[in-house]
């Protein structure tokens, strides 16, 4: 048998039919080789079925699960019990929903109005290059697209804008800012003069105050801020 | 309970779309182009469309390159027929391998971010059952960007349906499809977030859901892969068809079963026993670790059961070793990524240093709603449904009859999405928009009340798990009459007990518990259905395999079709299997005949 760990969890908890908020404590015997988001099943199964919580593809390629743990935005996917137990050097987390979007229940967010950021990017090709001579795909080289394949891995999870420190103010993001420079990198986007309006619009690029925590929060390893830093610099 | 359930209001479209995932959207964008102005609604069960399961695909979709001097699509209509074991439509089969490449340029110019060549084109690697000159050598057929193809995919179908207006409609489910004269007009939904019911009306409804293999203990698939669908159409007196076809992926991680590719392999990955040995050698000595995905599992599930295989303590499960160790950096740092970061991150292994723990996970279904190779969905062996289509994994057209080959179904999204959205807007020249639905009670109403006035003793994760032990062990990768009965048995238990299950809140907004025992009765709705297609059929056919009629049978050489409007009220039909290129008498027509299957 593999070992396991007794957790506490400290989770927010929010009742949309009575508008109450309170933290509420569990008491997990969890074994070391489970996610968080099987810890929260355990909850349910065991404990608490009205504790709700959210996820889909459960391997962190969806984006579906962001949390805050201990301050710290991540996938509860991906948090393996003994590596949160390592990680956060404790056996106890607190649980709070992320705070991009308004709460829905306890740790559900309404992920449907923090993509309206990703929308106003057009993620598009807007002017697409016209095609090939020989009428197949565009040719581009492997080293153009190295520039920026890391960045088209974003799941928009929302991790990187929870951690942000701007953007809950006036900056549309680093993720929704980011799908704006692939597209200006992606050699195949004509419409050069539409992505630099929303790259340098008024809650785009330069409202990043470069403290990078986008990268160095983000589940799938993308140094998110380097992008952006393209973006201010003009190098795409 | 509270206030009587109502619908909330109604809303109107052209176009209702029942899952925003790669072939829906596919479908979509078909629309958009086309028919400018249509307004469309998709439906999703997560919050972004983009977070549709689509988006974990990894491996590549299979099309043949014109300019490829090796390769052609009869080759790849070959090996999908032979691949699915003599029981696919090869009207469909070479519609979709015909388009497959002009679909690839359109992704790609419409931005999918392909991974390419020295020579800036589009690169393509070797899957299980690609072949050249039918049958002889491995094909590059493969197209993929790195083991992210379908995010690929899924955010430039996403994006597309962003720029002609599709309106999303996250976080709710379909729960009944409506008709009137038998003409459907659309359905009821349900959102989450605030627990109302809403009908939308439409001239046109395209069922799009994706796959199901939830019931399985170990399965690739997404927490609301749970046949939903598939119930609605059962409900409403239609017809599923195939659904004892159940794909077993050979490589799960141990554990949950998180999908490591076979894009893998396709790279020069090797399966390895206990002592090591290479052991596909022996099962399929030409094509090795890149024989089919049936073979591959019943391999492994052999290999387990002679004492071959190994016992991974902390996830208490059989499994062999996928090994890796030997592929260059450059592959593991950039062709294979994600599944890379995956092994590190949830098995705690490192595949450039260390062997990877694998074994069967559930996959993929063959079956599903019954279309046409236009995707319109079929009321028995012949009729269709007006107003009704289906297309992607909840859809047997059939591309894949009773096992699919890998990247074959990232194909059949775009090529059968494209096709269906082609076919809707034909539909729509003559279409006007639907009179209010006949006033009948809705069964929605019903299911949920019993759920939210449920008083037993039940528990929602003992029902579920017990589902999902009773699946994997009895109607699995291997099956027997006896394993079925007991399997049928059970299931009647476990839907009852599912009824009585009581809720923890009987809010409905928001209440997770609520919307998931709803899912589960899906599930063991679907699990009985493919119990009794597995029951009936009594021969060993692509993944249906049968212990006790290991062989293929020509007495079967057609597809299953159930209709179950109640639980457990089955009767069987049959659609024929589509020989027209075998009829048709063309060059190598006798290699579409039922031939014998051997790699
Ligand atoms: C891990 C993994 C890897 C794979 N890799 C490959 C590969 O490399 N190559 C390949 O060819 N195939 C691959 N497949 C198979 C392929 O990805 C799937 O068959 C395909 O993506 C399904 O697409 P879809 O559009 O039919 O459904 P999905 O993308 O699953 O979309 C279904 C949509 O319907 C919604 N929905 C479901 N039920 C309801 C409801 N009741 N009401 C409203 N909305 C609903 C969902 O929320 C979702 O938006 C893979 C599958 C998995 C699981
Ligand atoms: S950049 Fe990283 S953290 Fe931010 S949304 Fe994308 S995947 Fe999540």
């Amino acid at each position: 048998m593999s070992t396991s760990y007794t957790i506490t969890l400290d989770i927010n908890r929010y009742d949309p039919d009575t508008k109450l908020s309170w933290v509420q404590t569990y008491r997990v015997e969890a074994s070391a080789i489970l996610r968080f988001v099987d810890v929260l099943r355990k909850i349910n199964d065991e404990q608490d079925p009205t504790l709700a919580w959210s996820s889909s593809c459960e391997h962190a390629q969806c984006g579906s699960c962001g949390v805050i743990v201990n301050g710290k935005p991540l996938l509860a996917c991906e948090l393996l019990v003994k590596d949160g137990v390592g990680q956060f050097k404790t056996h106890t987390f607190k649980l709070k929903p992320l705070t991009i979007a308004p709460v829905l229940r306890d740790l559900v967010v309404d992920l449907e109005k923090a993509y309206d950021r990703v929308h106003k990017v057009r993620p598009w090709l807007i002017k697409p290059a016209s095609p090939h001579p020989d009428g197949d795909e565009y040719r581009i080289s492997p080293k153009t697209l190295e520039t920026y394949s890391e960045a088209t891995r974003c799941i928009n999870c929302f991790c990187c804008a929870a951690a942000c420190i701007s953007t809950h103010h006036h900056f549309l993001g680093p993720n929704a800012s980011m799908a704006n420079m692939v597209r200006l990198m992606d050699p195949r986007e004509m419409a050069r003069g539409e992505r630099m309006d929303i790259l340098y619009r008024e809650d785009g690029v330069y409202r990043c105050h470069t403290a990078k925590a986008c990268s160095f929060v983000c589940p799938k390893d993308i140094d998110v801020s380097h992008f952006l830093a393209l973006g201010k610099e003009g190098r795409f | 309970m509270g206030a009587a359930l109502t619908v909330d209001s109604t809303l109107r479209c052209d176009v209702l779309i029942i899952g925003a995932g790669g072939a829906g959207l596919r479908a979509a964008a078909q629309i958009g182009e086309r028919r400018p102005g249509t307004r469309i609604i998709a439906l999703t069960k997560v919050s972004s469309p983009q977070k549709s399961h689509t988006t974990t695909a990894q491996g590549g979709m299979a099309a043949v390159d014109p300019k490829d001097p090796m390769d052609r699509p009869i080759f790849h209509t070959f090996d999908t027929w032979k691949g699915s074991d003599c029981s696919a439509d090869q009207n469909v089969i070479k519609k979709v391998c015909d388009i497959g490449w002009e679909e690839v340029v359109w992704l790609e110019r419409h931005g999918m971010h392909f991974s390419r060549t020295e020579e800036g084109r589009i690169a393509k690697r070797p899957f299980g059952g690609h072949m050249l000159d039918f049958g002889e050598r491995m094909a590059f057929r493969a197209c993929y960007e790195a083991d992210r193809t379908g995010k690929g995919i899924m955010d430039t179908v996403w994006a597309e349906s962003l720029k002609y207006g599709v309106d999303f409609i996250g976080q709710c489910v379909a729960t009944e499809l409506l008709f009137r004269d038998g003409q459907c007009i659309g359905a009821i939904i349900f959102r989450y977030p605030e627990g109302k019911f809403l009908a939308i009306l439409a001239k046109a409804t395209i069922i799009a859901t994706g796959g199901n293999t939830r019931m399985y203990l170990v399965s690739s698939n997404c927490r609301g892969n749970t046949g939903d669908a598939l119930v609605l159409a059962l409900q409403a007196g239609l017809p599923v068809m195939d659904l004892e076809a159940v794909q077993f992926h050979p490589t799960g991680m141990v554990g949950p079963g998180i999908l490591a590719s076979e894009a893998l392999r396709g790279e020069g990955a090797i399966l390895r026993n206990k002592d090591e040995e290479p052991f596909m050698e022996r099962y399929a000595p030409t094509a090795k670790d890149l024989a089919p995905r049936d073979l591959i599992s019943r391999a492994i599930i052999q290999e387990i059961r002679e004492g071959r295989g190994l016992f991974h303590q902390d996830h208490n499960a059989h499994h062999v070793w996928l090994d890796l160790r030997h592929l260059p950096k450059e592959v593991h740092e950039k062709k294979i990524q994600e599944v890379c970061s995956f092994f590190k991150r949830f098995v705690g292994v490192d595949p450039e240093k260390d062997l990877c723990p694998v074994a069967p996970t559930a996959h993929y279904q063959m079956g599903g709603i019954p279309t046409n190779e236009f995707g319109e969905v079929q009321s028995d062996s012949q009729g269709i449904v007006p107003g009704l289509f289906a297309c992607g994994e909840v859809a047997a057209a059939s591309l894949h009859g009773l096992n699919r080959l890998g990247t074959n179904s990232l194909l059949e999204l775009i090529t059968m999405g494209r096709v269906t959205g082609e076919r809707v807007v034909e539909y729509l020249k003559d279409a006007t928009d639907p009179e209010e639905p006949p006033g009948s009670r809705l069964i929605v109403f019903d299911q949920f009340s019993t759920y939210l006035n449920a008083q037993g003793k039940e528990k929602y994760a003992q029902v579920r798990d017990s589902l999902r032990n009773l699946m994997m062990e009895k109607v699995g990768i291997f099956r027997t009459e006896k394993s079925l009965v007991e399997a049928i048995e059970v299931l009647t238990e476990l839907r009852e007990m599912a009824t009585h299950i009581p809720l923890g809140t009987t809010s409905l907004k928001a209440n997770q518990d609520l919307w998931q025992i709803w899912e589960l009765n899906n599930l063991i709705t679907v699990s009985m259905v493919i119990a009794q297609g597995a029951l009936a059929r009594k021969e060993s056919r692509g993944a249906h395999f049968r212990e006790d009629y290991p062989e293929r049978s020509d007495g079967f050489n057609y597809h299953t079709l159930v209709y179950m409007p109640q639980f457990n009220e089955v009767t069987f039909g049959k659609r024929p299997i589509d020989m027209s290129i075998f009829e048709a008498k063309g060059e190598h027509y006798e290699l579409f005949d039922y031939i014998v299957r051997e790699y």
